[in-house]
C-alpha cells in the first residue's frame, strides 16, 4: 500500500515539476530592472546584484551603461542615497532588496501587495494595509491614482516583483532546466535498475527451500 | 585473472578483505521478506555520504565569521560554479536526513525491531539520532540568517533556564555572537561528523551480529538448513539486497532532486523566509520556530507554562525512546501479530507526533495551539508510560513458523 502511495506521489511530484517549469516572463523582468534601478535603487541597495548581472536578463549593454552611470560594470547596485542620510530621513536604513522576494512569506506576491497596498487613511495620511506604519512613501502614487493610472501602477508593481524574484535567485531558470534533465536521467536509471533487480531476484525461485 | 587472484591473495594475507566481503555481504543472510520500510536504513547512509561530500565543498567557500558568513553563502549561491546546487543539495539533504531517519525509526516501532536481542542496535541508533539533532542544530546557525540566530538564541536560552554557566560556556559570549559561530562551525564540520561516522559503524556492527528483524518479527536464525547451516528464510545480502536497495536509492533521488531543482525552499519548511535576512541581534523576528524536524519537541516545550519543566519534558520526550526495549512487554514483535491495544496506542502516538509537529510551526498566540499541544503531549508520554501495561494485556495473534510473503 505504502509503495503505491509512494510511487503515485512521486509521479505527481514529477508532473508538478514539469508545470513549475513555466519559464519566467523576461519582458516583465526587464521592465522591472529599469524601475528598480531608476526608482527603488534611490534608497534601497541590491548588494548581491552587479550591473553586469543585468546583461543576463537580456538588457543591452547600452541600457546597462545608462543605468550604471559612473559605476563600474562589476559594481553592485548600491543605494544612491547614503545609508546615513537615509537613517536621518526615515529613522531606518531601507532594507537591501537582493533577497526580498525570498525573505517574505508569499515572496513576489507579497511585494505586489505591498507596493499596491497604499491607500488614503482616515487622518488624510497615506497608510499601507500590508505594512501599517511603513516608512516607505507611496512611490508610485497609487493612493491618489484614478482607475487607469491604477492599472498601470499594478503592472509596474508586478514588474518590480518579477525582477526581484529573479534577483533573489538568478540561477532559478538554469536550475529548473537542469532539473528536467536530471529527473529524466534518474527515471531512465530507475527503469534499468528495476529490470536488473527483477532479473537477479528471479534466481531466488530456483533457490526456493 | 591470475594476477588479480594473486593480488587478492596478497591482500587477504594482510587484511581480511575476502572474509569481510563474505561475512557482511555475499554470505550475510538477510530475511527474504523485507518490505518498503526496509529501504530507509541504507538511504540514511546515502544521505550521510551526500551531506559529508557536499559539506566539504561548501566549506571551501564558506566563511565562519559573523561579518562574512551570510554574504559567503550568497557568494556560493551566485558566484561559485554550481554552488547553488551544492548548497541546495546540503540544505535539502538536512531535511531529507530527518525524513528517512523518522521513517527508519517508525519501522522499528512497527515491527518491534528494538526488542531482544536488538536492544543495543536501538540504543546506538538513538545515539545517532541525538547526534544528528545536534549536528542539524549547529549547522543551522552557519548561514547566519535571522532564523539561524534567533533559533540558536532560543535553544541556548533553554540551557540557560537550567544552568546559566553552561549556557555561557556553550555560547562563548553573553549573546549568540562570532565566538558562538566559530565553535558551532567546528562542531558541525568535524566533531559531530566523526562521532556520527563512528556510531553508524557501531550500529551496523551490532546489526550484523544479530541479523535484521523482518516484517513478521521472526528470528530467521531459528530455522536453519541442517546441511548448510543457512537460515531457510535468509537470502544473501549481496546481490539480492544490494540491487533492491539501489531501487530505494533511485526512488529517493527522484524525490530529492525534485525538491532541489523545483522547490528547494519547500514552501518555507526546508529554507525559512526569515533566514534570507542577515542576523540582526537587535531585531527579534515576530515568530521564532525551529525547522520542521524539531517542531514536535518544540511544541511540547511550549505547551508547558513553566519553562524549566518544559525544558525537562522536551528532553525526556527525546530520550524516553532509549527505554523502549524495556517498556515493551509484548510477546510478539511485529504489528502484524499484535492486538488492538498496541495498534491503537501506536496509531494515537503517530497522530500526536504529527499534530505536535504542525503545532510547533504555528504561532503560539493562536487560541488552539497550546490546548491541542497539551492533549497531544499527554498522548505522547502516555504511549511510553502505559506501554508496560497495554503491551502485556494486548491480545496477540499466533506468530507463523516461517516468514510470510
Amino acid at each position: 500500500m505504502l509503495k503505491t502511495v509512494y510511487w503515485i506521489s512521486t509521479l505527481c511530484l514529477t508532473l508538478f515539476a514539469g508545470t513549475a517549469h513555466a519559464s519566467a516572463d523576461l519582458p516583465s523582468i526587464q521592465r522591472g530592472a529599469h524601475i528598480v534601478a531608476e526608482v527603488c535603487n534611490g534608497c534601497h541597495s541590491l548588494k548581491y546584484i552587479k550591473y553586469k548581472d543585468l546583461l543576463s536578463i537580456g538588457l543591452t549593454k547600452d541600457e546597462v551603461n545608462a543605468l550604471r552611470g559612473e559605476n563600474g560594470l562589476g559594481d553592485s547596485l548600491k543605494a544612491q542615497m547614503p545609508p546615513d542620510a537615509a537613517l536621518a530621513m526615515f529613522n531606518v536604513v531601507p532594507p537591501d532588496l537582493s533577497l526580498m522576494a525570498e525573505a517574505r512569506e508569499g515572496g513576489p506576491h507579497y511585494i505586489v501587495e505591498l507596493l499596491t497596498g497604499f491607500a488614503p487613511g482616515a487622518d488624510g495620511q497615506t497608510t499601507n494595509r500590508v505594512f501599517p506604519g511603513i516608512k516607505m512613501p507611496d512611490i508610485f502614487g497609487i493612493a491618489q491614482a484614478d482607475p487607469a493610472a491604477r492599472k498601470e501602477i499594478e503592472q509596474k508593481a508586478k514588474d518590480v516583483a518579477a525582477f526581484l524574484e529573479w534577483a533573489a535567485d538568478p540561477q532559478a531558470e538554469a536550475r529548473k532546466q537542469m532539473g528536467m534533465g536530471v529527473l529524466i536521467y534518474v527515471a531512465i536509471l530507475t527503469i534499468l535498475f528495476y529490470l536488473l533487480k527483477k532479473k537477479i531476484w528471479r534466481r531466488l525461485k530456483k533457490l526456493e527451500r | 585473472m591470475k594476477t588479480a587472484e594473486r593480488l587478492l591473495g596478497w591482500i587477504d594475507a594482510r587484511f581480511p578483505l575476502t572474509t569481510v566481503w563474505r561475512e557482511h555481504l555475499s554470505e550475510y543472510y538477510a530475511p527474504k521478506n523485507f518490505n518498503f520500510w526496509y529501504y530507509f536504513g541504507s538511504l540514511a547512509m546515502l544521505v550521510l555520504v551526500i551531506q559529508i561530500v557536499t559539506g566539504i565543498f561548501l566549506t571551501m567557500n564558506y566563511k565562519p565569521d559573523a561579518r562574512f558568513a551570510f554574504a559567503s553563502v550568497e557568494y556560493i549561491m551566485r558566484d561559485v560554479d554550481y554552488g547553488w546546487l551544492i548548497r541546495y543539495m546540503h540544505s535539502t539533504g538536512a531535511s531529507m536526513f530527518f525524513v528517512v531517519v523518522y521513517l527508519h525509526m517508525m519501522r522499528g516501532l512497527l515491527y518491534g525491531s528494538y526488542q531482544k536481542p536488538r536492544e543495543l542496535i536501538w540504543i546506538l541508533g538513538m545515539a545517532i539520532y541525538l547526534c544528528l539533532m545536534a549536528e542539524a542544530f549547529f549547522g543551522y546557525l552557519l548561514p547566519w540568517g535571522q532564523m539561524s540566530y534567533w533559533g540558536a538564541q532560543v535553544i541556548v536560552s533553554l540551557i540557560d533556564a537550567i544552568s546559566p554557566p553552561v549556557a555561557l560556556w556553550v555560547r562563548g559570549d553573553y549573546v549568540i555572537a562570532d565566538a558562538t559561530l566559530n565553535r558551532f562551525f567546528a562542531f558541525h564540520v568535524i566533531a559531530l561528523p566523526l562521532v556520527l561516522a563512528l556510531l553508524v559503524f557501531l550500529h551496523i556492527v551490532a546489526l550484523h551480529q544479530v541479523g535484521s528483524n523482518n516484517p513478521d518479527g521472526i528470528e530467521i536464525k531459528e530455522k536453519k538448513d541442517p546441511q548448510t547451516g543457512i537460515p531457510l528464510d535468509g537470502i544473501p545480502f549481496h546481490p539480492y539486497y544490494t540491487v533492491k536497495d539501489i531501487m530505494g536509492v533511485v526512488g529517493f533521488l527522484i524525490v530529492y532532486f525534485g525538491i532541489i531543482f523545483f522547490s528547494p525552499e519547500m514552501g518555507g519548511y526546508f529554507l525559512e523566509e526569515n533566514n534570507f535576512i542577515p542576523a540582526d541581534p537587535l531585531k527579534t523576528p515576530p515568530h521564532i520556530a525551529p525547522v520542521w524536524y524539531f517542531t514536535p519537541f518544540y511544541a511540547i516545550l511550549r505547551a508547558i507554562p513553566q519553562k524549566q519543566v518544559g525544558v525537562i519534558a522536551m528532553g525526556v520526550a527525546v530520550v524516553i525512546f532509549f527505554l523502549l526495549p524495556w517498556l515493551d512487554r509484548g510477546i510478539v514483535k511485529s504489528i502484524r501479530y499484535r492486538g488492538t491495544l498496541y495498534k491503537t496506542a501506536l496509531g494515537l502516538f503517530v497522530a500526536a507526533f504529527l499534530v505536535l509537529g504542525y503545532m510547533g510551526t504555528q504561532d503560539p498566540n493562536l487560541w488552539y495551539v497550546n490546548p491541542i499541544s497539551r492533549v497531544c503531549a499527554v498522548v505522547y508520554f502516555g504511549f511510553f508510560i502505559l506501554m508496560p501495561l497495554y503491551s502485556r494485556l494486548d491480545k496477540t495473534k499466533p506468530v507463523p513458523e516461517r516468514v510470510t510473503g
